[in-house]
């Protein structure tokens, strides 16, 4: 069920800011099973009703929206100008199929053939890089998109040898699908969820939710850079596919509560620490909320993150499920001290 | 033209490099009704329409496309490969590709994690690069050094009669030869033999042209291959325009009869073209088929199209409408052979 919603989640455009395809799935999937609401920002806040009212109160959070692409300007020859909306590195923009709405788009550029040795070597100027649409002029551009407009890299969805998926958005995809499951289950005590905007912006979507549920405690669910790849030292790889999800002590915006990442670590559930200070989420806006709360991240651990190509374990993704549920109703109960 | 954009994308989406012969495999399927067909060596597909005469014109476009070849399989699934055929690194990273091992194996280039990277990354060598198939350690039952690997990208319509997908170089061509073909059997004879060539191993320096020139040695020919189309980065007198027409190639190496004959026929019958002008050999199998025994007068005929050799090629369909206008127009006239 977790790899069939995924699946669903993964093909739908959510780009920050434009979540609303992604948001509508959602509630559709979960509003039978908690009371819905959509807040300012376009967060969808959920309340879920468990057999019990915790001891201490929770807020769980995954943000649907993807990076993507925006266009900026449309120039006399048609082509479309753009900047990214998050962060994403030009070598996956260079040479790419892109996609705004119905319409279907490439990034190209000059061919190898035409590119001087050395410039070869190098990544062109993202600043030069333009969307071809297929339109001879700006009319003809102005008659299919217009400058505002969002869209996003597009790759496939597949498997990858036994337990792996191939697919773009897993970032945070993967969390949503997580936090819907939480909430089609019967749950111990009551919870809430939040399926937040605009992560990939700058987290903003978590902040204004955090202030408005006050939660004590959050439980962020994400998606992570897994750098198990070839050529790469045990040392730099952060985290592994296949070693359960990843459980953060420490990243660029957040030092995690302790006591809550060592219970995760301690579970018996499998799941590893992400072994580097690097990247951030939602959890930097979180934490600082009011007063204050105290923190959590379990992430899936993905490979080629930010790319139309990610490639993450559904092993991993069920591990991430159990995991977010056995502390759910861990922190709930206030058996964390 | 929609069935001739079906076509397009079917010979887009299917693999033809090495031993892998999907695109072949359909041509000659596509090919049969309209001519007698043959085939091999490799990918090669040699489709014959017999006319009034003994002169024969030969239409070459070539069937392989470029990818890359396993040098190496990891313990943990990762691929090391080798470039075959013109490959720009830069735009390998994260790339979706197929890897041709004993089934289809789903994969996808590594690329450098945010954390990792230290400053402008340098693509000058393919071997830095690795192809992740998650298979893990089975891969070595699945994947074995000299399997083809090719990228994985369905073709898709962009606006305006425009569009996208991988190997448009030079399945466009195919595509139009095949369309040639059908109309040509539609007509009531034809005023010479016609040899429709479809050709391997282009990409790896023309390999294919040459051997089957010297084979079927027509009186002669006109390659068809795609050329640089206007796009970002590409001066104006670097490239054909899309929807500007086929390219007529004008070079010291091609026949002047069979580019001037060309030449008559688009303005006559009103097909649009636009001429390209090469200052000596034209990197296309026209290099390969005039030197091919005792000589062949060859032509060039090209489809403007952009971001050669990556997955997102963009082609004008009216293009290649134009193409199969000249080339038909060019074999029911009778060839160079009369024009003098």
């Amino acid at each position: 069920m977790l790899n069939e919603t995924l699946r669903a989640l993964c093909e739908l455009p959510g780009v920050s800011g434009s979540e609303q395809t992604v948001r509508d799935y959602i509630l559709s999937e979960i509003s039978d099973y908690a009371d819905c609401h959509v807040d300012p920002l376009g967060n969808l806040i959920a309340q879920k009703k468990g057999k019990q009212r915790p001891k201490v109160r929770v807020m769980l959070d995954a943000h649907m929206d993807e990076v993507g692409l925006i266009i900026t300007f449309i120039d006399e020859d048609g082509r479309l100008h753009f900047s990214s909306v998050g962060g994403i590195e030009t070598a996956v923009l260079f040479q790419r199929r892109v996609r705004f709405g119905r319409h279907s788009g490439v990034i190209g550029g000059k061919p190898i053939h035409l590119t001087e040795k050395e410039a070869a070597k190098k990544l062109p100027d993202p600043d030069s890089l333009t969307i071809d649409i297929g339109a001879r002029n700006k009319a003809e551009a102005e008659g299919l998109v217009s400058v505002g407009d969002v869209g996003y890299l597009d790759g496939p969805f597949d498997t990858l040898g036994d337990d792996l998926l191939l697919a773009r958005a897993i970032d945070d995809r993967a969390g949503c699908a997580v936090l819907i499951e939480l909430i089609k289950q019967p749950a111990e005590y009551d919870f809430c969820a939040v399926f937040s905007v605009q992560e990939e912006v700058g987290a903003r979507g978590a902040r204004v939710a955090a202030f408005s549920l006050k939660p004590d405690a959050a439980i962020i669910l994400e998606a992570t850079t897994a750098a198990d790849i070839a050529d790469i030292p045990a040392e730099q790889q952060v985290c592994r596919l296949g070693d359960g999800p990843a459980v953060s002590f420490m990243d660029r915006s957040t030092l995690y509560d302790r006591a809550f990442y060592d219970a995760a670590i301690k579970s018996g559930i499998p799941c590893q620490p992400k072994a580097a200070v690097a990247g951030g989420n939602n959890a930097g806006s979180v934490h600082l909320a009011g007063e204050g709360v105290r923190t959590l991240a379990i992430s899936l651990p993905c490979r080629y993150l930010h790319s139309p190509s990610c490639v993450a374990s559904r092993k991993d993704l069920e591990n991430m499920r159990i995991l977010a549920r056995y502390m759910l109703d861990a922190i709930a109960s206030g058996a964390v001290e | 033209m929609t069935d001739f954009k079906t076509l397009l994308f079917s010979l887009s989406e299917a693999v033809g490099i090495g031993g892998q012969s999907a695109a072949s495999d359909l041509a000659a399927e596509v090919l049969s009704p309209y001519a007698a067909v043959s085939r091999g060596p490799g990918l090669t597909v040699v489709g014959r329409m017999k006319g009034r005469s003994d002169h024969t014109i030969l239409l070459d476009a070539h069937l392989d496309e470029i990818g890359m070849v396993v040098t190496a399989v990891g313990e943990n699934g990762f691929l090391k490969v080798a470039a075959a055929g013109g490959l720009d690194l830069r735009t390998l990273p994260a790339r979706p590709v197929t890897v041709w091992g004993r089934r289809p194996v789903p994969a996808v280039f590594c690329s450098t994690p945010p954390h990792l990277a230290k400053g402008e990354e340098s693509f000058d060598d393919i071997a830095k690069l690795s192809i992740d198939t998650g298979l893990g350690p089975a891969a070595s039952q699945l994947v074995s050094p000299g399997d083809f690997v090719t990228f994985r990208q369905a073709p898709a319509e962009l606006s305006g009669g425009r569009v996208t997908g991988k190997a448009f170089d030079d399945r466009a061509s195919c595509a139009c030869l095949i369309e040639v073909a059908k109309r040509l059997s539609e007509a009531e004879a034809l005023p010479c033999n016609v040899i429709l060539l479809l050709s391997d191993q282009e990409e790896l320096g023309l390999r294919g042209a040459k051997t089957a020139g010297f084979r079927l040695r027509p009186d002669e020919a006109i390659a068809v291959d795609v050329s640089f189309g206007d796009g970002p980065g590409v001066a104006p007198h670097q490239c054909g325009k899309l929807g500007s027409g086929a390219m007529i190639g004008l070079s010291p190496t091609l026949d002047q009869g069979i580019t001037n004959r060309l030449r008559q026929l688009a303005s006559a019958k009103q097909i649009p073209f636009q001429p390209e002008a090469i200052g000596g050999a034209t990197s296309t199998n026209a290099d390969a088929i005039s030197l091919a025994g005792e000589g062949v007068p060859c032509g060039l005929i090209s489809i403007p199209l952009r971001n050669m050799h990556t997955p997102v090629e963009v082609i004008d369909l009216a293009d290649c409408k134009s193409v199969c206008d000249l080339l038909a127009a060019y074999v029911l006239s009778g060839g160079n052979k009369h024009a003098e």
